[in-house]
């Protein structure tokens, strides 16, 4: 009963995680067809930052958090102006553009901070007891935080009208500049909020486990699954594989080993793969 | 005008083979002037890549995007080092018997994403890819990938490098002979044809899906071969040099020579291997060189280094006026 509810807290947790993450990705691949293999870096340097602030310079940790995903946007800023914009459209140099961000990120979070592994303080500390159940809250507060920023992202890409701009920006480009939609405005904002999302979803895993320069390729992984399973344009498919992917993610480790758990993942999405070649809720066969 | 283009053309005819003549010559007396074991090292490793990389060129020029060709060659030097290491078969067997397996997972692979195409093929082998380096892990009985594998036989039976070197060179002009010659044959053709538009090259009675599945065959063969003679020359196998970054450097290697040419994915290997090894006192600070290079590369050369001399030219025409 406990390892039950436990389980089902895990993957809620992890799959909001991944959506958070995954959401970004999708956006920049929606709107500007570009493979940001350097999400997951983004990802790791988003709680780098934080911890830097909360534990070296002692900030408050909610202060903290607030300055890293302002920096981190600002930083998207700058990259879709000056790293994705000039190369429009053409997948090859986005990616090397992408492994060199990657590079520059680790290692300069190798030089500065060092390359073993940290931790966040936790953001709430405590255990919550309901019976024979006993959590932490730390996590509850995560799940209550990923659920929230999830539903304000639902929120802000079909009701506001700047969302409603990425979205026709993504079904068909001509088209939306032809109707006046500023493309690049459009695109910064994307970049600007995946990078944002991307910090926020680091900061609350550095606490929940723990900090390492290298933990953005799994990060990175995840988000390309949720994508590709998703299916390449769809919001609700990515939610869907994110849940699927999160409760396999949380509940496979209880029966075998870590390894096997990835394993059994990826040949799962290979199988999918095989008979939707365009992922659950794709709008077309690649 | 068209006598003066066919002139230049005929002088190039007779230069080019002199240039490669000339490179190979270079290159075979270079042991006898660098006397460190670490820099042919380098070298040897160098040519290893260079089959790997033009390997994966060769299957980009039917249109697809192999994202995991890195973890091909791990199957090829894991079989082959296990065999011979395991099961005591002699080196001349069990490196072959590496290439063939991983030729077979490229045939398989190739059959069941038949369907896929670009991204979404690219994505399928990526995971396909990270999946058996999984694979690799939970194996771990046998390929000791949390621990790296070692004790398989060497290759020569020498402590020097040198023979090695001239080994490691002979095998990678072989291997570049063979894909040359296998690009610029009709089937390097008909996959050229098959990029550009495969419901064309179907229509007039190609049958696409047989040649992608051929061409991921003879790519996976190569990268097998090479990952083979790697885990003997180095003789200590990690798990990490097969996984999802290394496949994204092979890239990087060919996108920075250029991924249009034959040359490209050359000149990209021993650019991006050697010129940061210039650079070792750095140390820590050493992989913002090879950013650099992707970076300068990236914003400057549209074409990749291939296109520096038109680019020149073009400099200067500009310069002039």
């Amino acid at each position: 009963m406990e390892l039950t509810v436990i389980t089902v807290i895990n993957a809620l947790v992890l799959s909001s995680m991944y959506i958070l993450v995954a959401l970004g990705f999708a956006f920049l691949f929606n709107i500007m067809g570009i493979l940001n293999f350097a999400h997951g870096a983004i990802y790791m340097v988003g709680g780098y930052i934080c911890y830097q602030f909360a534990v070296e310079w002692g900030f408050n940790q909610w202060a903290s958090l607030l300055l890293s995903v302002i920096l981190v946007s600002a930083f998207g800023l700058f990259l879709e102006k000056y790293c994705f914009r000039p190369f429009f459209g053409n997948l090859n140099r986005t990616i090397v553009v992408c492994i060199a961000i990657i590079i520059i990120l680790e290692t300069t979070v190798n030089i500065t901070v060092g390359t073993q592994v940290r931790s966040l303080p936790t953001f709430v500390p405590g255990i919550l007891r309901a019976g024979i159940i006993s959590l932490s809250a730390e996590k509850l507060v995560t799940l209550i935080i990923g659920g929230a920023l999830l539903a304000v992202m639902i929120w802000f890409v079909t009701s506001t009208k700047l969302g409603q701009q990425m979205q026709a920006v993504s079904q068909a480009l001509e088209g939306a500049a032809l109707q006046g939609i500023s493309i690049h405005r459009v695109s910064a904002v994307a970049c600007a909020l995946a990078c944002g999302l991307a910090t926020v979803a680091g900061c609350l895993m550095g606490a929940i486990l723990s900090l390492s320069p290298f933990m953005g390729g799994r990060m990175l992984l995840k988000a390309l699954e949720l994508v590709i399973l998703g299916g390449i344009g769809s919001m609700g498919g990515i939610f869907f594989a994110g849940l699927l992917i999160g409760t396999l993610d949380a509940s496979l480790p209880l029966f075998i080993s870590g390894a096997a758990n990835e394993a059994i993942v990826l040949g799962i999405i290979v199988i999918v793969l095989l008979f939707r070649p365009q992922g659950f809720f794709g709008r077309e066969a690649g | 005008m068209i006598e003066k283009r066919l002139s230049i053309r005929g002088r190039r005819k007779l230069t080019k083979p002199g240039v490669y003549v000339g490179m190979i010559v270079i290159l075979s007396l270079i042991p006898l002037f660098i006397q460190s074991p670490y820099l042919i090292h380098i070298f040897i490793l160098t040519f290893i890549y260079i089959i790997v990389t033009v390997s994966l060129r060769t299957i980009t020029i039917s249109g697809q995007l192999p994202l995991a060709h890195a973890a091909f060659m791990g199957i090829g030097a894991y079989t082959s080092s296990i065999v011979a290491k395991e099961l005591g078969w002699p080196l001349w067997f069990a490196i072959p018997m590496g290439a063939l397996v991983a030729a077979g997972f490229g045939i398989l692979t190739g059959y069941l994403f038949a369907r896929l195409r670009t991204l979404y093929y690219a994505m399928g082998s990526l995971f396909f890819g990270i999946g058996m380096v999984q694979v690799f892990l939970v194996f771990n009985r046998w390929t000791c990938a949390y621990q790296g594998l070692t004790g398989m036989p060497p290759l020569l039976s020498t402590v020097s490098k040198v023979p090695y070197y001239y080994f490691f060179l002979g095998l990678t002009l072989l291997c570049l002979l063979a894909l040359y010659r296998f690009e610029f044959c009709r089937i390097g053709t008909t996959l050229k044809a098959i990029n550009q538009s495969y419901l064309v090259a179907s229509s007039v009675g190609i049958n696409e899906a047989r040649y992608r599945v051929l061409v991921l065959a003879v790519g996976c063969f190569f990268v097998g071969l090479a990952g083979a003679v790697y885990g003997h020359y180095v003789r200590a196998l990690s798990y990490t040099s097969f996984d999802m970054l290394a496949t994204l450097w092979l890239f990087m290697y060919a996108l920075i020579g250029g991924i249009g040419s034959f040359a490209g994915p050359i000149i990209g290997t021993a650019l991006l291997i050697i010129v940061p090894e210039l650079f070792r006192e750095l140390k820590e600070f050493v992989p913002y060189i090879s950013a650099g290079i992707l970076l300068i590369v990236v914003f400057v050369m549209p074409e990749g280094l291939v296109g520096l001399p038109q680019l020149m030219r073009s400099w200067i025409t500009k310069l002039r006026e």
